[in-house]
């Protein structure tokens, strides 16, 4: 079996990248991509907690359903939103979208 | 060196490169290959946790849903910002520039060597069992017991995102009607 602290640096490894390609990116598309990427680590950590600290129960795998269900739920909505921002303003940087600035 | 910690290897390797790759590849639409691939390595490493159904669920769902939305958008949209999405400058010139380079490095860096300082002292007790053969029973089992509740609050979560994502794509015109 694969020792439990090599997944999790993985995951670790996985969220910082996420968490910085979305602190680096100005396109909103990219920035939902980054997103993705946080919410896998974070699947793949309750996936390794799950099977590591307590095994035969499927609380680890069920909640990372329902963190899949909601991280369609997000991309569907986020991609209509940075879409209608686009065809309005013809941007979909997010360092030239300032209607919310006043 | 034993089998699965060679799979491991090269899966986390495959996930991790792929991942790096959606941060700096130039065009978005690559961007949106490389994630592909990335979910792909996370539900090989899913396999190797034996979480068989979830692999399954996560190529469907990740791979086969959120990716394909991802470059459908991109293709569909007019805006040609979205289509290239080209920084001007390269990767390594950015990194020299404060805003688009040093502070979100340094935000990382910061951030991966707090998680590894907790990783390295924590201790976990580890139990090590044989894999559960019917992951996919389990898992139904408890959705349907324990976690109904849950289980319908998803439901109704796709439905108003579903709901909400078309309202927001439709024309002015066709929303009075």
């Amino acid at each position: 079996m694969i020792p439990l602290s090599y997944v999790l640096v993985v995951s670790t490894l996985l969220f910082v990248l996420g968490v910085y390609g979305a602190l680096l990116s100005t396109n909103a598309i990219r920035i939902l991509m980054s997103i993705e990427i946080v919410l896998n680590a974070v699947n793949l950590n309750l996936v390794a907690f799950g099977r590591y600290i307590t095994p035969g129960d499927p609380r680890g795998q069920i909640f990372t359903i329902f963190v899949m269900t909601v991280a369609a739920a997000e991309a569907a909505v986020g991609l209509a939103i940075i879409l209608v921002i686009a065809r309005r303003y013809g941007a979909a940087a997010i360092d030239r979208v300032r209607m919310l600035k006043g | 060196m034993n089998l699965q910690l060679l799979a491991f290897l090269i899966l986390s390797l495959v996930t991790l490169g792929a991942a790096f790759k959606v941060i700096t590849a130039r065009y978005i639409t690559h961007a949106a290959l490389y994630l592909a691939l990335s979910f792909v390595g996370v539900a090989g490493l899913f396999l190797l946790l034996n979480a068989d159904f979830l692999a399954a669920v996560q190529l469907l769902v990740y791979v086969g849903a959120i990716t394909t939305m991802l470059i459908f958008a991109i293709m569909l949209s007019q805006v040609e910002e979205i289509r290239q999405g080209a920084p001007e400058i390269g990767f390594w010139q950015r990194l020299v520039s404060p805003r688009f380079g040093l502070v979100p490095l340094a935000v990382a860096v910061a951030l991966a060597a707090a998680l590894l300082q907790v990783l390295s002292t924590a201790g976990w007790k580890v139990t090590v069992t044989p894999p559960d053969p019917n992951t996919t029973r389990t898992i139904g089992q408890a959705m349907f017991t324990t976690y109904l509740i849950p289980f319908e609050v998803a439901s109704l979560v796709l439905l108003v995102a579903m709901i909400g994502a078309i309202v927001l794509t439709m024309k002015k015109e066709e929303r009075s009607k």
